[in-house]
């Protein structure tokens, strides 16, 4: 009984129940929703929110926020394409590392920002997203790089577990699926059995208490911006891998649906709570739902009212559940 | 025994104003030091410095023989030195378990933090202080005094030569705290240091081997606690010997202002019952976890009853918010004025008119600037509040002042009962025989009833016509004037410590 | 002290006003703008042309810096704006059978007033919604900014609406006596601003709600109605940017404006509005405003690529961030000198 009910509490339960709850609801109108070909596409086509979100949820426990993520990715995109089209010529490995490298630049110059100003992140990453983002299109004039190296969409198209469906194609777990939940197990050990990925979790609780207890302030917020550059620009390399075009505005302008999800995952926007388990569920909810859109027909135009209303909902339960436990303290034993 | 720590000729200044002057002293091993000062004497800098949080200006600090310069706070640590700040400072959302131990980790430089191992350790030690947690369960969900008890335990995880205690009984009951008492004298046979800093002194002179007194970050004394005694210290610490005036005696026949009847609510008090006549001063005191606060801000419509009737003046009100108590004309004076009594980085004049805006609006319902200033202005000079102006930030003031300043409000008020928590602590001793003369004055123009909450057995015998003596959420006993005093109160609330 | 002149007092008493640096800003920043681009930047076509323009950002972000006031912010302000045009759209197309734009004068207040209706609500949902569930303002405003983007694309169904009536296009793009009709209105919104939080006892509550909400309830000031009616204010501002807005682009649409969101974050940065509640000024806004309103037209004027403008608003925080601590560091460092 007493495991249930922890169980229950839990976050990461409730999002489970949530996901199979619509899998038995949206299967029962559509019979496409459960075929092989349908799941491997919608994890595909939210993979890169789903790699945006690991680094999301990293500055969302450590208490700060990080809007900026997008412009990060859609600045190495280009970079990064760029350099391989007139420079080099690579394969997809380069392509990663130049984009890590381009994404930690960027990243830990917010982190710097942020240690060395002490304002509010969200004001921080506001600005250099825009600068990130202007500077680029300044630069680049807007201009759209349709002929991506090939290595990039034979990347997007490699499968696992392949079988051939009924239209004699291949489907299967696409690599780029594979790669985020690689990343996100790392990232999951990395936040729960490194001290590293504690003191995210320290400092997101209080910076004060934990610099008392000897962590590197500074280290660390360098650490937390430095690396969601990098996942952002991980994840910009498999947007273009998917799209085979860099489009310079495709990206940014999703902040606030990857922040959706990982608050939808569990995570406090006032730091010090959350989880990697969490924000992949948080996603593959909003994934489930958004197919169901498109499988029930409904207009796309309803698409952000539906996620407006699952970070209201989400929210709301939270807050409803913390007045709760509040009603329960005991602040004297009252003698009967 | 040798020395674990000295200290030699440290100072430290903040931007310009000095903070810490020449303090040098030495701790032995296995010794309780007890530090005694007023607000802004100096105590948290002289903290923080021995902790590695800042680092001294001027001066030299020994550990175990080795001369330190400045060490940073994982320095410390590692040195054995570990605080445990008023504030906790433990992480809310983690559990026990890592609470504990992730200082050492830190401070052994792991790269991984696998807890497992650690266990054993973990549960020996809260097991050696004798206390019952669940070790898994959330930080946040555990009540404040086993908080303090996880601070502890982390403490000793870092292997710490020395325990610095930051006011760690404010948030404990008597229970508790003879608890920490106990794990204290532990520590000490097993050659632990402890320097406990409280605001109340009877604590250093019950569990304190010497004590140091620190005024304006200067060290005014060094004394063992057998050669000396609680009034001395006090007298040390501010510098003059306080003189208690007696308030003028109560009209027995005068009308009862407040009567509450049968007050309850869930987990903070029960079944409450007195009366208060204009011009009386009811003195309420009680360990913490007595109720006593609580009860104060169900008067004040802060933390609404469940149950139970207050008739002002003999009329029935509904008290749900604090709206409905100053309107019925019931005033409180916070315990803590920094967050609850004043906006610090604002004007005088906005704080006195805070709580009496309706008043200053002109038929447009703007506010008039200049009737405000004239308010404000009245208050300066008759609570003689040193300022020159009203448009002074509230901060800018000394404690006392500002304390005057967070009265004003309510006088402004003019309301028919006032509650007093604990308003002088932090205050020094002129001010707080300014403010029970302010209060003398009040009463007799005005003749409203006071209810007075303090810690201090001295206050509440020197001022009060009546006293209640709570406990465990309930009134235990109402003392009449005559039976006022210094032992009968100590003998009540010992009795208390013992039942407990 | 030695004597000071008139002159010497009338400096010292500017320097040390709170919005002295603002002000030098502003000059250095028109001086600048006048060398740069000549007789087209003091031009009387300029200045007519920025006072058409000014409004729409200058009341984002009064509306902005409003909810900044508790600490909070307000992320839905613009999405709001669009819902109040759409919405005027929906009740004049209702009233008048598809041709809005011979709507009569009632008609055009009733949806005037039905947009306004619109916005309260919205500005009530987020004030309660932050008060009564305890929830940061940022996350309710995310949701509440996502919602209605979505309400805005459903209503519109992504098109853009033109046709408005004559009448109601006046408050955007319309003159009395040769001066434009938004910058008046503006002016006639600050005054009444500058009495709500400054001489109101709710403008008095509001500040002192936000430099510390708790000493406040201890006050006996209402801190949950406060700021819900805090948030009713700000969107307020929505509605009032919806009706020039409407005038400037001819037209609503689902999502105009969005960009100007970093802009009037931006502006009340700039106007010294301390983010973490309490502390913040209507005449530093305005200053602020115009600075920014300044420093878009000159670039304009330059012809610089508007997405190097939008690269120059990132900028500009991070210099202010820069200039500010330095000068702290320096002005601290000369008191410490001055102690010794």
């Amino acid at each position: 009984m007493n495991i249930f009910m922890k169980l229950f509490k839990k976050r990461e339960t409730l999002l489970a129940f949530f996901i199979a709850v619509s899998v038995v609801v949206i299967a029962s109108f559509s019979d496409n929703f459960l075929s092989y070909d349908n799941i491997t596409n919608i994890l595909k086509s939210f993979t890169v929110t789903g790699i945006f979100s690991i680094g999301v949820l990293l500055v969302i426990i450590s208490g700060g926020m990080d809007v900026s993520f997008t412009a990060i990715a859609q600045v190495t995109q280009y970079i990064v394409v760029y350099v391989l089209l007139n420079f080099l010529t690579g394969n997809i490995y380069i392509a990663f590392v130049l984009a890590i490298a381009s994404g930690i630049v960027m990243g830990l110059l917010n982190g710097i920002l942020i240690y060395h100003y002490k304002m509010p992140a969200i004001i921080i990453t506001i600005a250099t997203q825009n600068m990130f983002y202007g500077i680029m299109y300044v630069i680049t004039r807007g201009k759209l790089l349709y002929e991506v190296p090939s290595f990039f969409w034979e990347f997007a198209d490699a499968k696992i577990f392949a079988v051939i469906n009924q239209n004699g194609a291949f489907t299967g777990l696409s690599v780029v699926t594979v790669l985020w939940f690689v990343m996100a197990l790392i990232f999951a050990i990395i936040l729960r059995y490194t001290i590293l990925g504690r003191s995210v979790y320290l400092i997101g609780c209080s910076q004060t208490a934990a610099e008392r207890v000897g962590v590197n302030i500074r280290n660390t917020i360098l650490f937390i911006y430095g690396v969601a550059g990098a996942i952002a620009a991980v994840g910009s390399i498999v947007h273009v891998s998917i799209v085979q075009t860099v489009i310079p505005n495709s990206i940014v302008g999703q902040e606030m649906q990857v922040i959706a999800a990982v608050v939808l995952g569990g995570a406090s926007i006032s730091g010090g709570k959350g989880s990697v388990l969490g924000t992949v569920l948080g996603v593959l909810l909003f994934a489930i739902l958004s197919n169901s859109l498109t499988l029930l027909r409904i207009s796309s135009y309803w698409y952000n009212v539906f996620i407006g209303s699952i970070i209201i909902g989400s929210v709301t339960i939270n807050a409803l559940r913390e007045i709760r436990q509040r009603k329960h303290i005991v602040r004297v034993n009252v003698a009967e | 025994m040798e020395d674990f720590i000295t200290v030699e000729n440290i100072s430290k200044n903040f931007s310009g104003l000095k903070a810490l002057r020449d303090i040098s002293f030495s701790i032995k091993k296995g010794e309780a030091l007890g530090l005694c000062g007023a607000n802004g004497s100096g105590k948290s800098t002289l903290i923080k410095i021995l902790a590695g949080v800042l680092s001294a200006d001027s001066g030299k600090i020994k550990i175990e023989g080795a001369e330190m310069v400045s060490y940073g706070p994982l320095g410390g640590i590692m040195r054995g030195i570990s605080v445990i700040y008023q504030d906790i400072s433990l992480f809310p959302t983690l559990t026990v378990l890592e609470n504990i131990c992730v200082a050492r980790a830190i401070g052994q430089g792991r790269i991984l933090s696998i807890l497992g191992s650690e266990r054993a350790r973990a549960e020996a030690i809260l097991g050696d202080l004798g206390v019952s947690i669940n070790i898994d369960s959330i930080v946040e969900e555990l009540p404040i005094a086993s908080q303090q008890l996880v601070a502890i335990a982390r403490a000793l995880n870092n292997d710490s030569k020395l325990i610095i205690l930051d006011e760690p009984t404010t948030a404990l009951t008597s229970k508790e705290v003879g608890l920490l008492f106990k794990i204290v004298n532990k520590l000490k046979n097993s050659g632990i240091s402890v320097i406990f800093i409280s605001h109340k002194i009877d604590e250093i002179v019950e569990l304190c081997d010497r004590v140091l007194i620190l005024r304006d970050g200067g060290l005014i004394a060094a004394k063992p606690i057998k050669d000396t005694n609680l009034e001395e210290i006090e007298t040390l610490m501010v510098g003059q010997s306080l003189v208690y005036s007696k308030m003028d005696d109560v009209d027995r026949e005068a009308p009862v202002v407040l009567e509450v009847n049968s007050l309850t609510k869930k987990n903070n008090f029960k079944d409450i019952g007195f009366s208060l006549r204009h011009g009386e001063v009811l003195g309420v005191i009680g360990l913490l976890g007595s109720g006593r606060t609580e009860l104060a801000l169900a008067l004040f419509g802060i933390n609404a009853a469940d149950s139970g009737k207050i008739a002002v003046d003999g009329t029935e009100c509904r008290v749900r918010t604090v709206n409905d108590a100053v309107s019925a004309g019931i005033a409180y004076v916070p315990e803590d004025r920094l967050t609850e009594g004043l906006v610090m980085n604002y004007p005088i004049r906005e704080n006195i008119v805070l709580a009496t805006l309706d008043k200053f609006k002109d038929k447009f319902t703007f506010l008039k600037r200049r009737s405000m200033s004239e308010a404000a202005q009245k208050w300066l000079r008759t609570l003689s509040i040193k300022t020159d102006s009203p448009d002074n930030i509230v901060s800018s003031l000394s404690g006392g002042n500002q304390q005057k300043v967070v009265l004003a409000k309510w006088l402004e008020r003019n309301p028919k009962i006032l509650i007093l928590d604990s308003p002088t602590v932090g205050i020094d001793i002129a001010a707080k025989a300014g403010i029970f003369a302010i209060l003398k004055t009040m009463i007799a123009e005005n003749g409203m009833g006071i209810i007075l909450i303090s810690d201090e057995i001295k206050e509440i015998t020197a001022y009060s016509h009546r006293a209640i003596i709570m406990r465990n959420g309930r009134v235990a006993k109402i003392l009449p004037k005559d039976e006022i005093n210094e032992e009968r109160i100590r003998a009540i609330l010992n009795e208390q410590k013992q039942t407990k | 002290m030695p004597k000071m002149s008139g002159f010497a007092r009338f400096l010292r008493r500017v320097r040390a006003g709170q919005q002295f640096s603002l002000i030098i800003t502003l000059v250095l920043v028109f001086i600048f703008m006048s060398v740069a681009n000549g007789r087209k930047f003091v031009s009387f076509y300029n200045m007519a042309a920025m006072a058409y323009q000014l409004p729409v950002i200058g009341l984002l972000a009064i509306g902005m810096m409003i909810s900044e006031l508790s600490g909070g912010i307000n992320l839905s302000i613009i999405a709001n704006a669009n819902l109040n045009g759409i919405v005027i759209y929906l009740v004049l197309d209702l009233l008048t059978g598809g041709k809005m734009a011979e709507a009569s004068l009632p008609f055009i207040a009733a949806a005037v007033i039905a947009g306004f209706l619109t916005s309260v609500v919205v500005g009530l949902f987020n004030g309660l919604m932050i008060t009564k569930l305890n929830i940061p303002a940022i996350l309710v405003t995310l949701g509440s900014m996502t919602l209605l983007q979505g309400v805005n694309l459903v209503l519109t169904k992504g098109y853009t609406i033109s046709g408005f009536p004559a009448r109601l296009i006046f408050i955007g793009n319309g003159s009395v006596a040769g001066v434009p009709a938004p910058i008046i209105l503006f002016a006639i919104v600050i005054v009444i601003t500058n009495f709500i939080l400054n001489r109101s006892s709710f403008g008095l509550k509001l500040y002192m709600a936000g430099a510390n909400p708790r000493a406040s309830k201890f006050s006996s000031v209402d801190v949950t109605r406060t700021i819900i009616l805090e948030y009713i204010l700000s969107a307020c501002f929505a509605s009032l940017t919806s009706l020039v807005m409407i005038g400037q682009m001819n037209s609503v649409k689902a999502n105009y404006a969005e960009s100007y969101l970093l802009v009037a974050v931006l502006a009340s940065f700039l106007g010294g509005v301390n983010p973490n509640g309490g502390f913040g000024k209507l005449s530093g806004m305005v200053l602020a405003v115009v600075i920014l309103q300044l420093i878009s037209t000159g670039l304009n004027l330059m012809r610089l690529d508007p997405f190097m403008i939008t690269a120059m608003w990132g900028a500009i925080i991070i210099i202010i961030l820069v200039v500010r601590e330095t000068a702290a560091f320096i002005i601290n460092k000369i008191n410490q000198q001055k102690a010794v």
